[in-house]
């Protein structure tokens, strides 16, 4: 089953790549790098959704203490932060054609560097030689801060001034119509291609843990034997 | 729960102040930041309001750090963090103790800066000044509450300072942005946009809340 999507997954973003390439019209100024957006869009949008999954998963485990919760967050925190790297990476392409520079300060990037110092930040956390408990409750603490300041981050962005082209604009600027069909195309895919990536971590950490706790009980029973 | 955090932070009010060298030397830091950098431009040149402000919270950031490694190593060293959690008062209290043993650190290393950044950087105020200093300690509040609960969270394992620097340097952005944008306008050469007001505000409300919430399961004693 789990190989089927997989490859599901994977023959749908290249299909949506295709479309990408073959269907969207190239944009008037900068020409066919501007599709580099349909990577960095839904790499944004899921290393986005990444992060407030590794909150309520983080909300989860404080509430319930169930380990699942704890190992879900790792991960979503994982892919959310090669996503955000995707983004970032993409993003830089994208200025140095479209601005003439690899980076700026704009405050968007800025927020997108942000989450990604704070999310490493995080996984370095999950690394520190502690007791699981207190690991997984501190790094609940971390996730939840650092969702709530997400929006706190953004807001600041936009008080700054901003020169990130607007793309879902109601009034003005936005896309062609055929340029936003793909990009919820690419999104679509990105996203199912996101969550195997996503269950395939978690699968692994789960399988991780329970050979870690028979190695445990192993250790254990040999001491008893002795 | 006000009078015992009130006792938290006086008794690491006394044990800061009293028995160790840190404000001292955060000063000493500052002070040889803004030195340093006064150094780097060309006589008579005139140092720009938003660079001195940058600098200014880069200082006050720093401090944050030393004080809030300092206000949580005194429970650690003796194990008497478990002690406080023994006691019958709130666990938050303690929260709230360090927060306002932080704050108070906090504005007194800014009160001893601002007058080395007016001496070495050329640095006059504005008509604004006021709305600055509302801001300025808006975002102090914000820091020392972040402060205390990161600093709690820190503590007891070896990664401690990469941790505290790697985590709170970015997550206070916010912060430092209106701090900065309230410290140049106090400067007299940027407006300043009340929206920062609000937004330092929020940043407060939402972390004050967090940290009633969340403190419990991070200073547990375990």
């Amino acid at each position: 089953m789990s190989v089927f999507v997989s490859l599901l997954a994977g023959i749908l973003l290249a299909s949506a790549h295709a479309v990408a390439v073959l269907y969207a019209p190239d944009d008037a100024l900068i020409g066919a790098v501007q599709k580099i957006v349909y990577i960095h869009i839904p790499c944004s949008w899921w290393s986005l959704f990444s992060f407030f999954l590794v909150c309520a998963c983080s909300i989860g485990w404080l509430i319930t203490k169930r380990k699942q919760w704890d190992i879900l967050a790792a991960a979503a925190a994982e892919i959310g932060l090669l996503f955000n790297t995707g983004s970032l990476l993409t993003g830089m392409l994208w200025g140095r054609y479209s601005w003439g520079v690899w980076w700026t300060w704009d405050p968007r990037l800025t927020t997108a560097l942000v989450l990604w110092f704070l999310y490493a930040g995080y996984l370095l956390f999950r690394q520190t030689d502690i007791s699981d408990s207190r690991r997984a409750n501190l790094s609940a603490v971390l996730g939840i801060l650092f969702c709530l300041d997400v929006p706190l981050v953004f807001f600041s962005a936009r008080i700054w001034r901003s020169i990130h082209p607007a793309v879902f604009a109601a009034e003005q600027g936005g896309m062609e119509p055929e340029m936003l069909h793909t990009v919820i195309i690419c999104l679509c895919a990105s996203g199912l291609y996101w969550a195997v990536l996503l269950f395939g971590r978690y699968r692994f950490a789960v399988l991780k843990d329970r050979v870690n706790r028979l190695e445990q009980l192993a250790c254990e029973e040999e001491s008893d034997n002795d | 729960m006000i009078r015992a955090a009130l006792s938290v932070a006086g008794k690491d009010f006394r044990l800061i102040f009293m028995r160790s060298t840190g404000f001292a030397q955060a000063f000493l830091f500052g002070l040889l930041l803004v030195f340093v950098l006064s150094l780097s431009r060309d006589p008579g040149a005139q140092f720009e309001a938003q660079n001195a402000a940058a600098i200014f919270w880069l200082i006050s950031l720093f401090c944050q750090t030393v004080c809030c490694g300092m206000l949580f190593a005194v429970e650690e060293q003796n194990h008497a963090g478990r002690g406080l959690l023994l006691t019958s008062v709130p666990v938050q209290s303690l929260w709230l103790g360090k927060m306002i043993a932080g704050f108070c650190f906090l504005l007194g290393i800014q009160l001893a800066i601002v007058p080395a950044l007016v001496i070495f950087l050329n640095m006059q105020t504005g008509p604004l000044w006021g709305v600055a200093v509302v801001e300025t300690l808006l975002c102090d509040l914000g820091l020392a509450l972040c402060g205390s609960l990161l600093g709690a969270l820190s503590q007891g394992h070896g990664s401690k300072d990469m941790l505290f620097s790697a985590v709170l340097f970015p997550f206070m952005l916010p912060i430092l942005l209106a701090g900065i944008r309230a410290v140049a306008c106090g400067f007299g050469q940027i407006d300043f946009d009340t929206q920062w007001l609000g937004l330092t505000f929020a940043f407060d409300a939402v972390f004050a809340a967090a940290g009633l919430i969340l403190f419990p399961f991070v200073f547990s004693g375990e």
